[in-house]
């Protein structure tokens, strides 16, 4: 059996500050709960238990949100967060679907995580998250409520991610007002990575694009039983039984681990080169035991030619970006908003203000190649600091 | 929370992270609102998670973190049918007052509302085989942590522990219930302080034992390899005094008798000093073996002499009480069984046996003891040591289960289960199962003058042969170890006869 417990919560204790502990840790008591031997899921204590909080039209901290329904057929709800502007800083019913205003408005379509059973769009840590990555991003976020396991089983949550990608694509309020398309990056976290790429694989393959992909810790997995899930399982609030379970729960009946879903790059997986995949942001966190298969599928993406940057939290654990109270949510968010600036707004409307847009595929090349520059010099470290300084001048970051 | 986003890039005061240990620089968000710099509002409670729906006061966090920490150990991680009442049959309430909830499951979990502990086993037949190892194991684990709580004197995390035990055990069957409920209880006196009492009656113990004599070959096997190697010692002597160190209901000696009696040439005349603790009701319990063992010798037309020594340690003992012959006189045997590690409770106890042994000059001393240490230093270790050993013990004496348990089983186990609550609950003189292994005994007797004399292979091939005759030898195995043999259950040596000779006597 997996190392026993009680030495480790001393370990992972020292590692998180402990209200982030606390909370983690209340999440594991409850998932214990929830979870039952015979592979079912004890849904109406996951309901009861799940701190919700309701959409909120009324800007709080300069964000406001509203529930969609994206499909009725199958009761997909989806939860729109927009930035307040200076203009209308009290929405009303008919300005939530106001055509967004700024040259380029990225869209994040953001899956949240759970490991396909838990959670919902309007739980409160999810809500919470989402509402920070508008501010960071300068982004409007679409939450999606997708189908979870175990009573919806592959590809439900995938399907629901590309029912909701193909919504956003078609929003004419969403389009960004200087090219009049839809800039959808995909981001979510543990489960919701994983969405995050089926559904950018799907959309590769449909035409629809997608600039980026945020994939923080993602789930992935497989047969094989990597390094880290021995080293760790157990250790930092999650175990190799946990995992196993979900992801029993969420492959279609009799499949392994090894299927596409759950190992992309494993030996039932379908190759991405050649293909227009989108650059993708992998955040890994040092302490979670699933990174050998996180770090996989880094590898994999840039085996198939695909642009990837990993971001390698040493001593964080899972869910660490849940409460700002430590320096890796900082690092992530910051990245977040670097990535994004640099690569939506800033450089290339600048250049392409300087250049023209016969240069567009060349300013995107490298608004690419100085966000690599700018990622490198954003290793945690007081350089940090120097980034932030240089950020909101434009002089400055045209002298790199 | 009145922070404008805007002003996030344009800031430039910085604070700092709050109390994580990362090596990583201290890059944060400015700091403009009152979110990252005091995580608590007015009533005291964090803020950070306040926003995720969770009200608990940051003077509280600790002690949350501490009943999560308890609630933890009892649940675990396995999927276990223990604890599924909690999620099937509590009522839940309040899951934001985090405290509250944690507490009320702690109280669920130590005084269930439900009888029905394992609802999932027993609806499903097919996983509960599953479910009890896994249960099984989460036994052993919460047993263990139960003991780390205790040597850690976390006393509360111990009663919560040693509690859920008792609710895990219920849910096994056979050898393991019985052994965790033992050691349950070890703990429990040992972490309320209610210490059992040795004084009671001798003539008790002495009945469990007869029980466990007659239930495993344990008992039959030490009596027989040790009266192997005194036969062996007694080959040409004519006349024979055995000091057997406790002689409880002589059971070893008729068997002893009987060989002495078909010797080529004649049974020698035999004498036996038999030593015991004083009894309560002042009847003489030695002599009245004596007298039993008196009868059988004349039947058998073997020269019998008896004395009965009445002592409360054999530390108390002095040779000359003994009234031992000169070896060319009489040939003396030494026997102790289950005997000698009691003496290790007081310091200087062994020593002064092993001397007072020597001055009796015997030709063999016969030592059969528990092949165990559960005499270290470490309370844990001796804890998980015990563990497993009577885990084996009771394993073996649980049979096919075919018949329905016999007293004998009962009384065995009983007997076994006083051994358990001495080694847990108990501490210095009253801690008298100081059980050590056949290699710390070595070096002891090796240090202190003896040499071993060595059991051979026919007691070795006939040792093999008893067991066949009892309990079919399923499981039973003898084993030979550097001259001494040992009886085990599987792979698990369980008690070891070892002989010894003064070091420096010549052979004949």
């Amino acid at each position: 059996m997996a190392g026993s417990n009680e030495v480790n919560l001393n370990e992972c204790k020292m590692v998180v500050p402990l209200n982030t502990w606390v909370l983690i840790s209340n999440f594991k008591l409850a998932y214990n709960l929830l979870r039952r031997p015979d592979g079912t899921f004890n849904r109406h204590l996951a309901e009861f238990l799940d701190r919700k909080v309701p959409a909120n039209a009324n800007p709080v901290d300069g964000v406001f949100s509203f529930d969609v329904i994206i499909d009725r057929s199958t009761s997909l709800l989806s939860r729109i967060y927009r930035p307040a502007t200076a203009e209308e800083p009290q929405p009303n019913i008919v300005d939530l679907e106001k055509p967004v205003t700024g040259d380029i408005v990225p869209v994040i379509i953001f899956f949240h995580g759970g490991s396909f059973a838990h959670s919902s769009a309007n739980s409160a840590i999810y809500d919470t998250l989402c509402r920070r990555l508008v501010g960071l991003c300068k982004a409007v976020v679409v939450s999606v409520n997708y189908r979870r396991a175990p009573e919806n089983r592959y590809p439900c949550a995938y399907d629901d991610g590309w029912t909701a990608l193909k919504w956003v694509n078609s929003r004419s309020w969403l389009q960004s007002p200087k090219d009049s398309k839809v800039h959808i990056y995909l981001a979510g976290d543990s489960s919701g990575g994983n969405i995050a790429h089926h559904v950018a694989a799907r959309a590769v393959e449909s035409g629809i694009d997608v600039l980026g992909n945020i994939l923080l810790n993602p789930m992935f997995g497989g047969q094989e039983r990597t390094e880290s899930e021995k080293r760790l399982d157990g250790k930092y609030f999650v175990t190799l039984v946990d995992r196993d379970w979900y992801w029993r729960a969420f492959l279609p009946e009799g499949e392994d681990r090894d299927h596409p879903a759950c190992n992309p790059f494993g030996p039932n997986g379908k190759s991405l080169e050649g293909i227009k995949f989108p650059k993708s942001l992998v955040v890994v966190a040092g302490l979670d035991l699933i990174q050998d298969w996180q770090l996989a599928y880094v590898e994999g993406l840039k085996k198939a030619g695909q642009e990837v940057k990993l971001l390698y939290m040493e001593q964080a654990t899972i869910g660490f970006y849940l409460l700002p109270n430590n320096n890796h949510f900082h690092t992530v968010m910051v990245y977040d908003s670097v990535v994004l600036l640099l690569t939506v707004l800033l450089i290339p409307a600048l250049l392409q203000a300087l250049l023209g847009s016969a240069f567009s595929r060349f300013i995107d090349y490298r608004a690419w190649y100085l966000v690599k520059k700018w990622i490198e010099l954003l290793k945690p470290g007081a350089r940090a600091e120097q980034i932030l300084q240089k950020n909101h001048n434009p002089e400055v970051m045209f002298a790199l | 929370m009145k922070r404008d986003h805007q002003e996030i890039c344009g800031a430039t005061s910085y604070g700092s992270g709050s109390g994580s240990k990362s090596e990583s620089s201290t890059i944060s968000i400015p700091n403009k609102g009152k979110l990252w710099e005091e995580e608590q509002d007015a009533g005291g409670m964090d803020e950070l998670l306040a926003v995720l729906g969770y009200k608990v006061r940051a003077s509280d966090m600790a002690d949350v973190a501490q009943k999560l920490e308890q609630l933890e150990m009892v649940m675990g991680t396995a999927q276990e049918d223990g604890i599924s009442h909690l999620s099937c049959d509590t009522i839940h309430y309040n899951p934001s007052d985090l405290s509250g909830w944690v507490q009320s499951m702690l109280s669920e979990l130590n005084n269930p509302a439900t009888e029905n502990l394992d609802p999932v086993l027993a609806n499903s037949d097919s996983n509960s085989s599953i479910l009890s190892q896994e249960t099984g194991v989460r036994l052993v684990h919460t047993l263990m942590a139960c003991a780390e709580a205790v040597q850690q004197e976390n006393l509360k995390l111990a009663d919560a522990l040693v509690k859920h035990i008792g609710l895990l055990a219920a849910s096994q069957a056979g050898a393991m219930r019985k052994v965790a409920t033992y050691f349950a209880e070890a703990l429990a006196r040992r972490i309320y302080r209610i210490y059992p009492q040795d004084s009671l009656d001798p003539s008790y113990t002495d009945m469990l034992q007869m029980h466990f004599y007659e239930t495993c070959p344990y008992l039959k096997f030490a009596h027989f390899t040790a009266n192997q190697a005194i036969l062996e010692a007694f080959a040409t002597a004519n006349r024979v005094h055995v000091i057997d160190f406790g002689l409880k209901q002589g059971m070893q000696w008729p068997a002893l008798m009987q060989a002495l009696a078909l010797r080529p040439g004649g049974p020698p005349a035999f004498r036996l000093t038999g030593i015991g603790p004083p009894q309560p009701d002042n009847t003489d319990a030695l002599q009245q073996v004596g007298w039993k063992l008196a009868q059988l010798a004349e039947t058998i037309g073997v020269e019998f002499e008896f004395r009965g020594f009445v002592a409360n340690s054999l530390a108390d003992l002095e040779p000359e009480m003994l009234e031992i012959r000169p070896p060319e006189v009489e040939a003396v045997a030494v026997n102790s069984v289950f005997e000698l590690h009691r003496l290790l409770a007081r310091t200087g106890g062994i020593e002064k046996v092993l001397s007072s042994i020597k001055a009796m000059k015997p030709k063999i001393l016969t030592v059969v003891e528990q092949e165990a240490n559960h005499n270290g230093p470490v309370f844990v270790d001796r804890f998980t040591e015990a563990l497993h050993y009577y885990s084996s013990l009771f394993d073996s004496l649980e049979g096919t289960g075919v018949a329905p348990p016999s007293q004998d089983l009962v009384m065995s186990e009983l007997y076994l289960g006083r051994q358990i609550c001495n080694v847990v609950a108990c501490e210095g003189m009253d801690r008298v199962e100081r059980h050590e292994t056949l290699t710390q005994w070595r070096t002891r007797m090796e240090a202190s003058g003896f040499s071993p004399v060595h059991l051979g292979s026919n007691a070795y091939k006939q040792a093999s042969m008893l067991l066949a005759l009892f309990a079919g030898g399923d499981g039973y195995r003898v084993e030979e170890n550097n001259g001494c043999l040992m009886l085990g259950w599987h792979t698990r040596p369980l008690i070891a006869t070892s002989a010894w000779q003064l070091a420096t006597t010549e052979s004949g």
